[in-house]
């Protein structure tokens, strides 16, 4: 079932190695790049329908109080207000399970092309979908950041731990934590969840917990990363990396402007339709007006 | 207090399912090699040896058990502290954590030499089973060394070769290839072949280690040449089977289905015999160049290791977990065995015949997998299984 997404990865990973002038690591990037751009609209949906649960959690909060004990009510108000604001609860699940096969597809056609063992590379055999690709094998493992500083910096085996390879190799886990830091926080920042503060909790320890996780991943996440990074392939590492930094230019605001603008998305800035219940029946509903901006001279 | 708690337990949850999905990322391939088989002289007799990741063992060709240890003094078996019967198998994780790709070498009565793959040539006191000494290498080993006059050759994962003196164990020299040395070296003559995965066959002068010639065969070269009719025939991965001559011109060539890792089979009327990954077998004259007889697919997934030739019949072990004997007259399938659990038969096979050193009553096919509970498979010729070897 996986060869369906990872031959074709391996195979052009194997293709884009044989363009790119045998550079597996230019090889690596371009087609990270590549993969992200085109998953895109996906993570966009995605995040949109995040950023609509965000937008409706005052109000939901307030269900959840005036329906206390009653969790049918609750219920039924909690649905007609996702109905009213056209917010589907598990609608930015849909993408991500789309896009979480892709993403672990090229993660593993990267692992499979780097193949260092007979037991790795056995499996190769059966993954390349174009003739002629076979020639190549095995890819060119030995990588250089600057070919004509060997001597300064050695050639780094791609398919070795950052512990296994020169000193300097070690800057790429710290660079997966950094990286990976600064996309958790700027994912955090779009989608409108705040750095968590003592005093978020309202009351029934939701907000605070919630917060509390939040803040909690964000730091836990890069460590575990950058720690797992240690003991992965160089190779990979580098995907880490690029994909991270893909990420952060996506989740910055002028980067989901650009890519917007290629896949003809408009972000929503429409504000939230509330739902105004009265006595347990819903009676009316208002729909905010969006407060004009001053124009500017 | 108890939300802190319950905050807590969500948090290591899902980083516990953080980390079994990067596991699962990773992929269940996360191995080295598959088994190495080979034949040694022990008390007289021929046995098995069989070298796969933490173990290498010596094991009885009669039933697969693993050979007892014998005093040379008394000849009484010897015992363990608790009174239990030594048996041949040197295990890794008591000799700082070798892994073991490569099958041993008897150096003498009571001393072979095994390479394993974390950069070390160890000299083992076969009779009470000790390491005498760890001669360090350049590289870690995954193929079996060979051993001819005095020396030992030993090829490299990375790359390379040392040709290493067994008088002192002093370096005589060394070949310096581009990519790893995955397949045993051939000597023919004074002239040692070095296949290698940089896509070259290597001929160098046995005692000098000076080059000879070399061979691009397009793809990377992963299998042992066979030596016949003054040729050598190998297949590489860019899914050729080569014919070439003793001094590197390429004669004749054939286009298999997908890569060849194995080393072809010949048969008494200079039939070639060649398996590839796609699961095919491929028959070829070589009276002049490679001509095909017959092509069959044959197995649902590759055949790594090389055919094996037995009276009318050619056997293939394929990674799809079975064992096929074909006629060789047409490659029509006679037999197929199925192995429990189908695992991969990734390993070399080995075809024994009884003789005076070898206790067996009847021919044995031995086919390898990489399934700690059926390492290594013995069959009778008809395809009846014998016995099972559990690691």
């Amino acid at each position: 079932m996986w060869d369906i997404i990872l031959n074709p990865f391996v195979t052009i990973l194997a293709w884009l190695y044989a363009a790119l002038n045998q550079d597996i690591v230019l090889a690596i990037v371009v087609l990270t790049v590549i993969i992200r751009i085109l998953t895109f609209p996906l993570f966009a949906k995605q995040q949109e329908s995040q950023k609509k649960m965000q937008q409706i959690q005052p109000q939901l909060k307030k269900l959840q109080e005036k329906y206390k004990g009653d969790k049918e009510k609750m219920s039924q108000a909690q649905m007609k207000l996702y109905r009213e604001n056209k917010v589907n609860p598990v609608g930015g699940c849909f993408p991500m399970l789309i896009q979480f096969p892709i993403l672990i597809g090229l993660y593993q056609a990267i692992f499979f092309a780097l193949a260092a063992t007979p037991f790795q590379l056995v499996d190769l055999s059966e993954r390349l979908l174009i003739p002629g690709l076979d020639s190549l094998i095995p890819l060119q493992r030995m990588w250089s950041p600057i070919p004509q500083l060997t001597a300064l910096l050695p050639e780094l085996d791609l398919t070795l731990s950052p512990m296994e390879n020169p000193t300097y190799a070690l800057a790429l886990p710290l660079l997966v934590l950094v990286t990976t830091w600064g996309q958790q926080k700027l994912t955090m920042s779009s989608v409108g969840q705040k750095p968590a503060k003592k005093d978020d909790d309202d009351g029934d320890g939701a907000g605070g917990q919630a917060a509390a996780m939040t803040k909690s991943m964000t730091t836990i996440m890069p460590i575990m990363f950058g720690f797992f990074s240690l003991s992965f392939s160089v190779g990979l590492s580098i995907y880490f990396v690029t994909s991270n930094l893909i990420g952060v230019v996506q989740y910055s605001p002028q980067g989901k402007q650009f890519l917007g603008r290629i896949f003809g998305r408009k972000s929503s800035e429409e504000a939230p339709v509330e739902v105004v219940f009265e006595d347990d029946e819903p009676v009316k509903k208002t729909r905010k007006r969006r407060k004009k901006k001053p124009r500017r001279k | 207090m108890k939300q802190a708690i319950r905050s807590r337990m969500v948090l290591v949850i899902c980083l516990v399912l953080g980390a079994l999905n990067l596991s699962g990322c990773v992929g269940a391939r996360m191995g080295v090699s598959w088994p190495a088989i080979g034949l040694i002289d022990l008390y007289g007799e021929t046995h098995i040896t069989v070298a796969y990741n933490n173990d290498v063992a010596i094991l009885s060709p009669a039933n697969g058990a693993p050979a007892r240890l014998i005093s040379p003094i008394d000849g009484e078996v010897l015992r363990d502290s608790q009174n239990n019967p030594r048996t041949w198998i040197l295990r890794g994780s008591e000799n700082d954590g070798s892994q073991f790709f490569s099958a041993p070498i008897r150096l003498d009565d009571d001393t072979v030499l095994i390479a394993d793959n974390n950069k070390r040539l160890l000299k083992v006191d076969s009779v009470i089973l000790e390491v005498q000494r760890a001669y360090p290498l350049d590289d870690k080993v995954l193929t079996n060394s060979l051993v001819a006059d005095d020396t030992i050759y030993v090829p490299f994962q990375n790359g390379g070769l040392s040709a290493i003196s067994l008088q002192d164990f002093r370096l005589k020299w060394k070949l310096a290839t581009d990519a790893g040395v995955w397949a045993q070296p051939l000597l023919v003559d004074d002239m040692l072949i070095v296949p290698s995965i940089d896509h070259f066959l290597y001929a160098v002068d046995s005692s000098t280690g000076a080059r000879l010639w070399t061979a691009d065969l397009g793809g990377a070269v992963a299998s042992t040449p066979l030596h016949a009719n003054g040729r050598l025939y190998v297949g590489s991965f860019n899914k050729s089977f080569f014919e070439i001559s003793l001094d590197g011109a390429i004669m004749s060539t054939y286009a298999t289905q997908n890569w060849v890792w194995g080393t072809p089979a010949i048969d008494e009327y200079g039939v070639i015999y060649v398996a590839d990954l796609s699961g095919y077998v491929h028959a070829l004259d070589s009276e002049n160049g490679l001509r095909e007889r017959w092509s069959v697919q044959i197995a649902e997934r590759g055949i790594r290791a090389g055919p094996l030739v037995y009276g009318d019949r050619v056997i293939v072990a394929s990674r799809d977990g079975k064992v096929y004997w074909l006629d060789r007259r047409d490659g029509q399938l006679l037999n197929a065995r199925e192995i429990d659990e189908r695992p991969e038969l990734l390993g070399d096979m080995m075809l024994l015949e009884p003789g005076a050193d070898l206790t067996i009553d009847e021919p044995l096919l031995l086919v390898s997998s990489v399934h700690d509970a059926r390492l290594l498979i013995a069959f009778g010729v008809d395809g009846r299984q014998t016995w099972v070897y559990p690691r």
